[in-house]
């Protein structure tokens, strides 16, 4: 139905196209090396001399999932190690970087904290002297997290308080998530981002930074070697730890569907629902990628006739697989125009879903969506920073870097049964969460 | 306890762990820079030019890294060449040409484009209008169709353009949930009251409401022509082959000359003091600024490396410095001399808690100041310098990129090899050319403040900057 105007010659031949592409694809981390040091610091190298670029990165195996007394600890502790160190003052580590056109930042998420620095390959040799410097002799005083307690504070008005899809996806995973520790914003909530001590940030670091939990990732234009001697030299007398606490809590079956609804000042209502998915690796990811393809990619993708386009209440829908180390959800929302009702809009994101469920896809909807995902990898493979965080996040869920081949033939397996199956297996209605955003209600009673 | 760990490490490497560079005494960050290696932006032989009879000029750039591709027509006029009255419309026709072109009404166009998990995209901004299609490699001679139908034979079906009128319309109401939205219209609105920069570049609902089908293909006609038309390509191509498709599709293309780039907007009015009254933000945005200096200026190079000083430069500029990380007032903080075919506004951008209003405000307004009185030295120029340098190379890591900075060159008509000069030409600039710019185009006294929170609390914080005017959202 969603193609009555297209020619069924048309798919035949993009079936066509769609194997042409199996041809052999050199994967750009098929060189990829993976070194671990006496202490436990792993080193994953990737060279590659086409550009004078290369990115260096540090992931932290630690997020908000491991947050268990105050929230936001992780991403405010990722502030506090540019506040400087022993040697250089606050803000010194990126002055240095920033000075030579390098591009410095980090990120936190609820299973790793991320610290890259993109330069030129003459200025490498200060970019691992730096990272060695912050890591052995970070400074966490009073005055620093002072200071840097209210950027994080900005930060979270910014990014949540003052934003209705802030707001919307806070509430929406506090919601799915009640027990289990990814229901913390990785921004941390307001009133312990105020209450922070300075003896929990040093705590934090003692714990979480030690050699054996952290990750080195270094793509682009560098010698192996060379780069290898010089981590030994910088970071390989970092200290080590016995034991690395991990917060244990697991989420219980969700035994019905969750409603909330957050009042906000807008003209377009939002709404958004969520379900229990996989973890990372899990066997049924790529048939969930699938599913999310089919109803999100593209102007012909499901979402967008259904809500956006035949009959228009919405000004952009979508759904996805979101997979994280632990476990993961399935989601689906909708910008609603602001002359439509969100309960319209529920109702048909829901009934979407339920086709999902109900009937396989066509071979011209799955060849699509396969097709999309694997332009999608291979478009991604194109700068050192993004090679570098893909043999990193790699080697964190899997404990090898994974050939592209492999995911793309895993992605090419799927079958139109696979993606009801796992629809029915994971996106149940008993397992929903749904959160609408609603301008207040006075403010409803008014128009 | 880092000594003893330097020790030990220096312990670790005399046991043999292997490594070529010399151990040194001083910390690195001590030592001086390394040299700069300056690499070619363009590989040898990888790059074609050509401009057709009819004006078309054509960049190929081959990189057969990766089997993809990206192709795409650009044109050098954009939403800045509209008329007030028709505010909008290159946006308006950005959207409607992806929406049905040649045979292929709107759903069968995005069947052709989403079967090859592909991508289409027609976008506009103030100064050019970008048409672009990206995919495998193996699929290029498909989508080089699809692309030739949507830049030459756009349909703009009348189903199509009420539809995509009633979308546009909706979405500017909901643009206005966004704060920082409300305060990029706000800002321009206040600086270039009467001019086309004074209005959302998406248009207003008066505008947009009044556009159809015939505007639409009429706007298209104005601005898509041979002459005002780059087609490149960059990525896993086959260039003479795609160099002769081109020739033989863009080639007979005919058309008027472009039109002029739009009329020079008049000088900012001195200081508005204007409050956008949102009472349920705890967070205000603020944006401070005044006229700024057209893309080709020929003072852009210094103007480029005073505003990295000033607040262009990521975290350690002078506004950065001092209000994110001296007073942790906020979150982020820059400044921009918007530059466009017409001189665009200069402004400085940043939100704070909406009782620290006042503060950040004098505190910009000082370094708008300081940065006139004592503008970068020596020391601080070079600073500069050398992290545009290395931003420069940052930034064309990937054959698209390098592609996209070359269509740029040609947008604004500079010479071919601006990007190949670039470095020279940058570090020549002295301190006494950026300290002449910081005076003639940084201007504190008549600088417009605007702000999007709480009126209640922010007018009280912002008389003493000036009469304070209330607006709606």
């Amino acid at each position: 139905m969603r193609w009555g105007r297209a020619a069924p010659a048309l798919f035949a031949a993009l079936l066509v196209a769609s194997a042409v592409s199996a041809a052999p694809f050199q994967d750009p981390a098929r060189d990829a090396r993976v070194t671990t040091l006496e202490n436990g610091l792993t080193v994953l190298t990737l060279e590659d001399h086409a550009t004078p670029v290369v990115s260096f990165q540090i992931w932290a195996r630690v997020g908000s999932g491991d947050e268990a007394r105050f929230t936001g600890l992780a991403h405010l502790f990722e502030h506090m190690m540019f506040r400087g160190s022993k040697h250089l003052g606050k803000e010194e580590h990126s002055r240095l970087i920033e000075e030579r056109g390098g591009q410095i930042n980090a990120y936190t998420t609820r299973d790793e904290t991320v610290y890259f620095t993109d330069v030129t390959p003459e200025h490498l040799p200060l970019v691992v002297a730096l990272e060695a410097e912050r890591l052995a002799n970070l400074d966490v005083s009073e005055e620093s997290l002072a200071d840097e307690r209210e950027v994080v504070i900005e930060e979270r008005r910014f990014r949540t308080e003052n934003d209705p899809q802030g707001r919307l996806f806070e509430a929406l995973l506090a919601l799915t998530w009640q027990a289990h520790p990814y229901r913390i914003p990785t921004v941390g909530w307001m009133s312990d981002l105020e209450k922070m001590s300075v003896a929990e940030c040093q705590a934090f670091f003692d714990e979480y930074y030690a050699a054996n939990n952290l990750v080195v990732s270094v793509a682009g234009d560098f010698d192996t070697e060379e780069l290898l001697a010089l981590v030994r030299r910088e970071l390989g007398g970092l200290r080590r730890a016995e034991h690395i606490e991990r917060n244990p809590t697991e989420e219980p079956p969700q035994l019905g569907e969750r409603r909330a609804v957050v009042h906000f000042e807008v003209a377009g209502p939002i709404v958004a629902m969520a379900w229990h998915a996989p973890a990372t690796g899990h066997a049924d990811a790529e048939a969930l990628d699938v599913a999310s393809e089919i109803l999100s990619s593209g102007r012909t993708s499901r979402l967008y006739r259904a809500l956006v386009y035949d009959e228009p209440i919405a000004l952009g829908a979508a759904g996805g697989y979101w997979e994280l180390a632990r476990t993961g959800l399935f989601f689906a929302w909708a910008q609603v125009r602001p002359d439509a009702s969100a309960a319209t809009a529920e109702a048909r994101l829901l009934r979407e879903i339920e086709r999902l469920r109900s009937e396989p896809p066509s071979a011209a909807e799955l060849s699509k969506a396969k097709r999309a995902l694997e332009v999608g990898l291979i478009a991604g493979q194109g700068s050192s920073h993004a090679l570098a965080a893909r043999i990193a996040e790699d080697w964190i869920a899997f404990g090898r870097i994974r050939p592209l081949d492999e995911r793309l033939a895993a992605i090419r397996a799927v079958t139109a049964a696979d993606v009801q199956r796992v629809a029915n297996a994971w996106i149940v209605p008993d397992g929903r969460s749904v959160v609408q955003l609603l301008p207040p209600p006075a403010e409803q009673a008014a128009r | 306890m880092r000594r003893a760990r330097a020790a030990a490490l220096a312990a670790l490497l005399a046991l043999g762990c292997g490594g070529t560079l010399p151990f040194t005494a001083a910390p690195q960050w001590e030592l001086p820079p390394p040299p700069p290696r300056d690499a070619p932006v363009v590989p040898e032989g990888r790059l074609h030019r050509e401009r057709l009879p009819n004006g078309v000029r054509v960049l190929v750039l081959e990189d057969p890294r990766l089997p993809a591709f990206a192709l795409g027509v650009v044109t050098t006029r954009g939403a800045g060449v509209e008329a007030l009255g028709e505010a909008g419309v290159a946006s308006y026709i950005a959207e409607l040409m992806e929406r049905g072109a040649g045979a292929r009404k709107a759903l069968e166009l995005a069947a052709v484009v989403d079967a090859l998990g592909a991508s289409l995209t027609v976008t506009s901004d103030w100064d050019a209008m970008y048409a672009q299609v990206a995919g495998l490699s193996e699929d290029r001679d498909a989508l080089f169709d699809v692309l030739a139908d949507v830049v030459l034979r756009p349909r703009f079906d009348a189903d199509e353009a009420a539809r995509v009128q009633s979308e546009l319309l909706a979405a500017l109401r909901q643009a206005k949930d966004d704060p920082a939205t409300l305060l990029g219209w706000h800002f321009t609105r206040t600086l270039y009251t009467g001019h086309r920069y004074g209005l959302p570049e998406a248009g207003t609902p008066e505008t947009l409401g009044k556009l159809g089908a015939a505007d639409a293909r009429a706007f298209h006609k104005r601005v898509f022509t041979p002459g005002s038309a780059i087609v490149f390509a960059s990525g896993d191509v086959d260039a003479p082959a795609l160099l002769a498709r081109i020739r033989s599709t863009y080639g007979a293309w005919q058309g008027p000359p472009p039109p002029g780039t739009g009329v020079p907007p008049p000088e900012p009015p001195a200081r508005r003091v204007v409050v956008v009254d949102r009472p349920d933000l705890g967070q205000t945005q603020i944006g401070m600024g005044h006229g700024g200096i057209a893309r080709t200026d020929p003072r852009r190079l210094p103007v480029q490396l005073l505003n990295s000083a000033l607040g262009g430069g990521g975290f350690s500029s002078r506004l950065m410095a001092r209000i994110r990380a001296e007073e942790g007032l906020t979150y982020g903080v820059s400044s921009q001399f918007v530059q466009r075919h017409q001189p665009g506004p200069f402004g400085v951008f940043t939100f704070t808690r909406n009782e620290k209003v006042g503060e950040v405000v004098k505190a910009i307004l000082d370094e708008l100041e300081r940065i006139r009185t004592e503008p970068p030295g020596p020391e601080e120029l070079a600073r500069v310098q050398s992290q545009r340098a290395g931003q420069f190379a940052l930034s064309l890591e990937t054959s698209g990129e390098v592609a996209a900075a070359l269509v740029d060159l040609e947008v604004y008509g500079f010479a071919p090899d601006s990007l190949d000069t670039y470095r020279g030409r940058m570090r020549a600039v002295t301190p006494e050319q950026t300290a002449a710019v910081a005076r003639e185009l940084i201007h504190p006294t008549p600088a417009s403040i605007v702000v999007v929170g709480p009126a209640a609390s922010l007018v009280p914080q912002l008389e003493p900057f000036g009469a304070v005017e209330v607006v709606k959202p």
